[in-house]
C-alpha cells in the first residue's frame, strides 16, 4: 500500500490541556469537555466547526461517574457533529479513521480527546475480574492486571538478551530529567536517581513501581484538519508526514520479545517511514508510548535502533535525556509527566514541533537541535497493537 | 528462599469453546484445540479453526512437556484475598503441542525458575475448578 499521496495532507493545529495530576471531584465528562473546549480554542475554530469528535478510548465508569461516551460527551459540548465515534479498548484506529474522513471531506474539522479521572477515583486497571468474578480465563492462574503481562515480556528480554532493571532505570531516570524542565508534570521538582530507582518496590517482579506509569486525573485533545484549511488557523500547523498502524490480534501471552520484524511496531514504523520518506537518521526526537519502562525498549528496538541483545549499550540516561542525541518523551511522558495513554506523546510532539515546550523544548535548551521531524508511537494491549506517527513542522 | 506451593485462584469464565478444556482438567488431561481439516493445534480455543477456518475443529490430549516461554513473580496481590499467596508465579509455558498456555510454575523454589527450563503438567484441584500448573522437570 503506497500511502505517499497522503503525505503532509493532514495537520495537528491545536492542543487541549486541563489540570493533570490529582484533580478530585471530576467528572471523566468534564475533562473531555475542558481539554476539547482548549483544544479548538487552541485552534483559532468555534465548536460548532467540529463535525468529527472521537474519544481516545472507553474506561469503565468510577463508582461517581457516569458511563461517558461519544454521544454524553457531544451533548456535554453542546454539539451535533456528523462523526461521533470511540475506541473501546486498547487497539486504536482513530488515526487513519481521522485522515480518511478529513481526506473525503466527509468532516472538516476532527476532535480527538481523551479523559479519565482514576488517580482519584483509584481505578485499578485489572480486567480479569469484575465485582470478584472472573471475565475470562486468566484469573484461574492469579494472572491480574497489564503490569503482569508487560512483566511476562520484561523477563523473557532480561534473562535472555541482557535487558532488566540496569536499563529500565536508564530510562526511568532520561523521562524524570525531562519532567523537572515541565512544570505541569506530575514529577516535576521530583528528582530521580540510581538508589531511588532501586528503592522502589517490587509490583510484578521484575517490574518495579517506577517501571510502571501511574495513574492520572485530566484530559487531552488535538485537532486535526487538512493542511490547507491549517494554513489560516491559529497557529503553526504540525503536518503528518507518515502514518501506520498494525494490529496483532492475539492474545498477550502470544506476543514474543524475538517476534522482531513481524512486531505490530516494526510492521507499522516501516509503513509510516515509507510513506514519510524517512529512515531513522532524519528523526529529530521520539515521543512514544511509555505504558512501562520497557516499552520504550521494546519499541526503539522494533523500530530498528538496536537489536535484541543491545538495550544496555543503546539505552543510557545520557542518550535519552535532555541534552542527549536522542530525544525521548521530553515532556517526561506517561512515566513522569502524565498518563493519557497516546495522546501524551501526539501532544507533547505538537507542542515540541510548534516550538511551545517551554524549558524543554528542543533547539532552546543547550545541547540541543530544532527538531523537523518527530516520531511517535501508540502502543496498545500488550505490544498486540501499534500505531506510529512521523509528524513535520514544515511540508 | 519461597516455596512456589499449588494454589487455587478464581473460578475461570467458561464459555462453550472453553468448556471441554476445563472439564478435561476435572479429569487431569490437558486438552488442546486441534483442526481436523488443516491438523493445526491452535489456542485460544474457538470452534472455528483460526488458520483455514474450517469448523471440523476438536481436542487432543497434550503430553504435558513443554518449555517454560516466561514468567512474572506477583509481590503484590491486585485482589485482596490474593495477599497470603504472595509471592506467586505466573508463567507462559510454549508446549510440545505447539501452543502457547498461561499457567503457575509450583513445586519447586522461586529461585530455581528460570526462562526456558523444561517442564510438565500438574494439577492444582480446588473445589470448584482444577487448573493445570507446570513444574519443573528434574535432570
Amino acid at each position: 500500500m503506497d500511502l505517499s499521496d497522503l503525505k503532509n495532507k493532514i495537520a495537528i493545529v491545536g492542543v487541549g490541556y486541563t489540570p493533570q495530576g490529582k484533580v478530585p471531584g471530576r467528572t471523566v465528562s468534564s475533562f473531555h469537555v475542558e481539554a476539547t473546549r482548549n483544544a479548538i480554542e487552541d485552534a483559532g475554530i468555534s465548536k460548532e466547526d467540529v463535525d468529527a469528535l472521537f474519544l481516545y478510548r472507553y474506561f469503565a465508569p468510577s463508582s461517581y461517574d457516569y458511563d461517558t461516551t461519544g454521544f454524553t460527551v457531544t451533548e456535554a459540548l453542546g454539539i451535533t457533529p456528523s462523526v461521533v465515534s470511540q475506541e473501546h479498548q486498547c487497539t486504536r484506529g482513530w488515526l487513519y479513521h481521522a485522515v480518511s474522513l478529513l481526506m473525503t471531506g466527509l468532516a472538516k474539522y476532527v476532535v480527538i480527546s481523551f479523559a479519565d479521572n482514576s488517580r482519584s477515583s483509584r481505578r485499578a486497571f485489572v480486567n480479569e475480574l469484575s465485582n470478584g468474578e472472573a471475565t475470562n480465563d486468566l484469573a484461574a492462574f492469579g494472572d491480574l492486571s497489564t503490569v503482569a503481562k508487560y512483566a511476562m515480556q520484561g523477563r523473557r528480554a532480561m534473562e535472555l538478551y541482557g535487558s532488566g532493571p540496569e536499563v529500565w532505570k536508564e530510562i526511568s531516570i532520561a523521562q524524570r530529567n525531562w519532567a523537572l524542565l515541565n512544570p505541569i508534570a506530575g514529577m516535576y521538582g521530583k528528582p530521580l536517581d540510581e538508589a531511588g530507582y532501586y528503592a522502589a518496590r517490587k509490583v510484578v517482579d521484575p517490574f518495579r513501581l517506577l517501571d510502571a506509569t501511574p495513574t492520572t486525573d485530566g484530559g487531552r485533545a488535538v485537532v486535526l484538519t487538512t493542511a490547507e484549511r491549517a494554513k489560516s488557523l491559529k497557529q503553526k500547523p504540525v503536518y503528518i508526514r507518515g502514518i501506520g498502524s498494525n494490529h496483532h490480534m492475539v492474545l498477550a501471552s502470544k506476543i514474543s520479545v524475538e517476534d522482531g520484524e513481524n512486531s505490530a511496531a516494526s510492521i507499522a514504523s516501516k509503513k509510516a517511514f515509507k510513506m514519510a520518506g524517512i529512515t531513522l537518521k532524519d528523526i529529530d526526537a521520539l515521543q512514544l508510548y511509555d505504558c512501562f519502562t520497557y516499552t520504550v525498549e521494546a519499541t526503539l528496538r522494533d523500530y530498528g535502533f538496536f537489536r535484541l541483545g543491545e538495550s544496555k549499550e543503546f539505552l543510557t540516561k545520557e542518550r535519552l535525556g535532555p541534552g542527549g542525541e536522542l530525544p525521548v518523551n521530553t515532556s517526561g511522558g506517561m512515566l513522569s509527566e502524565a498518563y493519557f495513554m497516546g495522546m501524551t506523546p501526539l501532544s507533547e510532539a505538537v507542542m515540541q514541533l510548534q516550538g511551545r515546550a517551554g524549558d524543554r523544548q528542543l533547539g532552546v535548551l543547550k545541547g540541543t537541535k530544532e527538531p523537523g521531524i518527530i516520531v511517535v508511537s501508540d502502543n496498545g494491549g500488550v505490544f498486540q497493537s501499534h500505531a506510529t506517527l512521523v509528524l513535520s513542522s514544515e511540508v | 528462599m519461597a516455596r512456589l506451593e499449588k494454589t487455587v485462584f478464581f473460578p475461570p469464565k467458561v464459555t462453550p469453546e472453553t468448556e471441554a478444556f476445563w472439564n478435561g482438567c476435572r479429569e487431569h488431561k490437558l486438552l488442546v484445540p486441534v483442526c481436523r481439516h488443516c491438523g493445526k493445534t491452535y489456542w485460544p480455543a474457538g470452534k472455528f479453526c483460526p488458520d483455514c477456518l474450517s469448523e471440523d475443529t476438536g481436542w487432543k490430549e497434550a503430553s504435558g512437556k513443554g518449555t517454560l516461554y516466561s514468567y512474572v513473580v506477583f509481590e503484590q496481590a491486585f485482589h485482596p484475598s490474593l495477599t497470603e499467596k504472595l509471592p506467586y508465579v505466573v508463567a507462559t509455558v510454549d508446549l510440545e503441542e505447539g501452543v502457547r498456555l498461561v499457567t503457575n510454575v509450583t513445586d519447586c523454589e522461586l529461585e530455581e525458575v528460570r526462562c526456558g527450563m523444561p517442564v510438565t503438567v500438574d494439577w492444582a484441584d480446588g473445589e470448584q475448578y482444577t487448573h493445570p500448573v507446570f513444574v519443573p522437570v528434574k535432570e
